[in-house]
């Protein structure tokens, strides 16, 4: 037939199927495409049951069932028992038959790989299930005895689960090292893997989507962590697709000191990012909050982000500045404090992004941004990440600055980096002149913009950071 | 209530499949049968035009894409054939074609894959529109 007619046309995207994450169902473009076949791969204990079984439970409804069979690798009682600790596992769906968890390992162990098919046939002539997860699937295929059994079988497997309205989930302990060899991915219409590297005291666990048939999914490494609700996933942060050119808002901010607006002409330009780099004690955290305190006043609420400082310390630090913490905050402060032990820039930057979402702000404070950098084995991906999150500032109109340690060690050339990305450099540093010491500031670069390019002296006060005239 | 002229199967109704998947036969045989239908079989469109025009469906099902003459044209065929042109067709495929079905004549178009409910909801949504259309008896 060729005389295909324009009404024809698909109009509607692919159904999908939701995780139970938003997060997820973002990076895969809206979740899984129904009737489609998934692979979920990783190594044990990398949540691969856990991902299968919130997506489950997060469909079971009173309409056709879902179905979990076990294999050969892990008794049904087991599966069961720890499925109980999530809080998505509900009770009346195992009892109304909404979920139902059954094993095929009897069938595989008289039969052999040749018992799948038989039994998921069966399955879907009984109860017409939904869902369909085989978990796992990997012991399957190390039952069978040979390469061509083994493809016989998926190409059973593959044609049944394709005639039939149902999305199936092979769940395996494989690895990237065998997708190429073995059949079951040839047939998959999705791949997730799911990763786990070490790094210092603890463990990152990553998320990536390495095939999704007819979606558009986010590709690259995904956080995640394993908490009570499952796996809560913070999507790689990416560039706006459309970046915005600050340039055409004419629209200055104040940076809260008066003398440093009249260096700059006018003070900061709206969305844009300006780096303040300077040596341990010279002025940068003052300055920072000072900009972002400086927003309160004038009806922009501000979020201040730091690695160092707990809320006791900060809270001290503002009071410093003649502001009183409480009605900081209730003047719009959002304060938020990582841990340098515990960071992980994924989880950071989705809460963040949440507040900002949540609260309309408009002036961030990162303090101090080679924290993020140390935090994290990759410094590439620290880089994209700073880059994208002041592309998705500017895109918001939301004016930030970030400070930088510039005697910190290690830094190497992610500094000249993050120079590179910022719309404006600012240096503060304390001089030392004979037995005199003075404080000094100097706006190194300041795009779009003219600028006083001499340094100049400022001091601290109780209200903060003052040009000396 | 079968056609006139069509083969009442142990007072069962009779449905055409004419599908070259053998799962999709085997699942649609199943479910159709399961909801009380004999089902007759042909794996492309000239057999199933020679079939229909023997035992007379009540139903036809068919793919488009089935070997020899296309579910498309054989709906064109059986809808042109006074003979025929009584027995429902329904065109399942998994091809996007829901205009060029009608354009065809058929009457009604579904999606693969196959969903049971959604395939023997249809299939009685059929007779039960037939029945409706045909003429009442004089008593």
């Amino acid at each position: 037939m060729s005389d295909e007619q324009p009404g024809d046309r698909r109009a509607a995207a692919l159904p999908r199927l939701s995780t139970g994450s938003r997060e997820l169902d973002e990076i895969l473009g809206g979740g899984f495409p129904t009737n489609s076949i998934n692979i979920i791969m990783g190594e044990p204990g990398s949540g691969k049951t856990i991902l299968a079984e919130r997506l489950m439970f997060a469909n079971a409804g009173d309409d056709r069932p879902i179905l979990f069979f076990t294999t050969l690798s892990e008794p049904l009682a087991k599966v069961v028992r720890y499925l109980q600790e999530f809080e998505f596992f509900q009770e009346a769906k195992l009892v109304s038959g909404a979920v139902i968890y059954d094993s095929l390992g009897e069938d595989l162990a008289t039969e052999g790989v040749k018992g799948l098919v038989p039994r998921l046939k069966e399955a879907i002539k009984t109860l017409s299930p939904k869902i369909i997860v085989i978990d796992s699937f990997k012991a399957i295929h190390d039952l069978s005895s040979s390469v061509p059994e083994m493809r016989r079988m998926l190409y059973e497997v593959a044609g049944l689960m394709t005639a039939y309205d149902t999305t199936v989930f092979l769940v395996g302990e494989y690895d990237e090292q065998m997708i190429p060899s073995l059949p079951e991915f040839a047939v998959a219409d999705g791949i997730v893997e799911l990763a786990r590297r070490k790094q210092g005291t603890r463990d990152e666990r990553y998320l990536r989507v390495l095939k999704l048939r007819g979606s558009h999914y986010q590709e690259g490494l995904h956080a995640f962590r394993i908490n009570a609700r499952g796996l809560e996933v913070y999507p790689r942060l990416t560039s706006p697709e459309v970046p915005t050119d600050y340039s055409n808002d004419r629209r200055r901010v104040s940076t809260g000191v008066t003398g440093l607006d009249q260096m700059l002409r006018g003070g900061f330009w709206v969305g844009s990012s300006t780096l303040i780099q300077g040596s341990t004690g010279s002025g940068k955290t003052t300055l920072a909050l000072q900009f972002v305190l400086d927003g309160l006043t004038r009806g922009e609420p501000g979020l201040y982000l730091n690695f160092q400082e707990n809320p006791t310390q900060l809270a001290r630090s503002i009071e410093g500045l003649g502001m009183n913490v409480d009605e900081a905050k209730a003047r719009g402060l959002h304060l938020m404090y990582a841990s340098p032990v515990e960071l992980q820039i994924d989880s950071i930057l989705v809460k963040l992004f949440g507040i900002i979402k949540e609260r309309g702000i408009k002036r961030v404070a990162v303090d101090a941004v080679g924290d993020l950098v140390h935090a994290s084995s990759d410094l590439p991906r620290v880089l994209g990440y700073l880059y994208a999150l002041s592309q998705h500032f500017s895109a918001r109109k939301i004016a930030s600055v970030m400070t930088l340690e510039t005697s910190d060690v290690g830094l190497g050339p992610i500094a000249g980096h993050v120079s590179a990305m910022s719309d404006a450099i600012l240096r503060v540093a304390v001089e030392r002149v004979h037995d005199r010491s003075r404080r000094v500031l100097q706006v190194i670069k300041a795009r779009g913009t003219e600028h006083d390019l001499d340094v100049r002296e400022f001091v601290i006060t109780g209200k903060g950071l003052d040009m000396v005239p | 209530m079968a056609a006139e002229g069509s083969r009442d199967v142990g007072g069962r109704l009779l449905v055409l499949v004419v599908e070259r998947d053998p799962h999709i036969r085997e699942l649609e045989a199943h479910f159709l049968e399961l909801a009380g239908f004999a089902i007759e079989f042909a794996a492309d469109g000239k057999a199933a035009l020679e079939l229909a025009r023997k035992v007379l469906p009540d139903v036809i099902i068919t793919e488009i894409l089935v070997p020899k003459l296309d579910g498309l044209a054989l709906c064109r065929q059986i809808k042109s054939d006074p003979v025929t042109s009584g027995i429902s067709v329904l065109i399942f495929s998994i091809l996007a074609a829901s205009a060029r079905a009608k354009d065809a004549g058929a009457d009604a178009f579904l999606s693969k894959p196959l969903a049971d409910h959604r395939l023997v909801d249809t299939v009685q949504t059929l007779l039960e529109q037939r029945r409706r259309s045909e003429p009442k008896e004089h008593t």
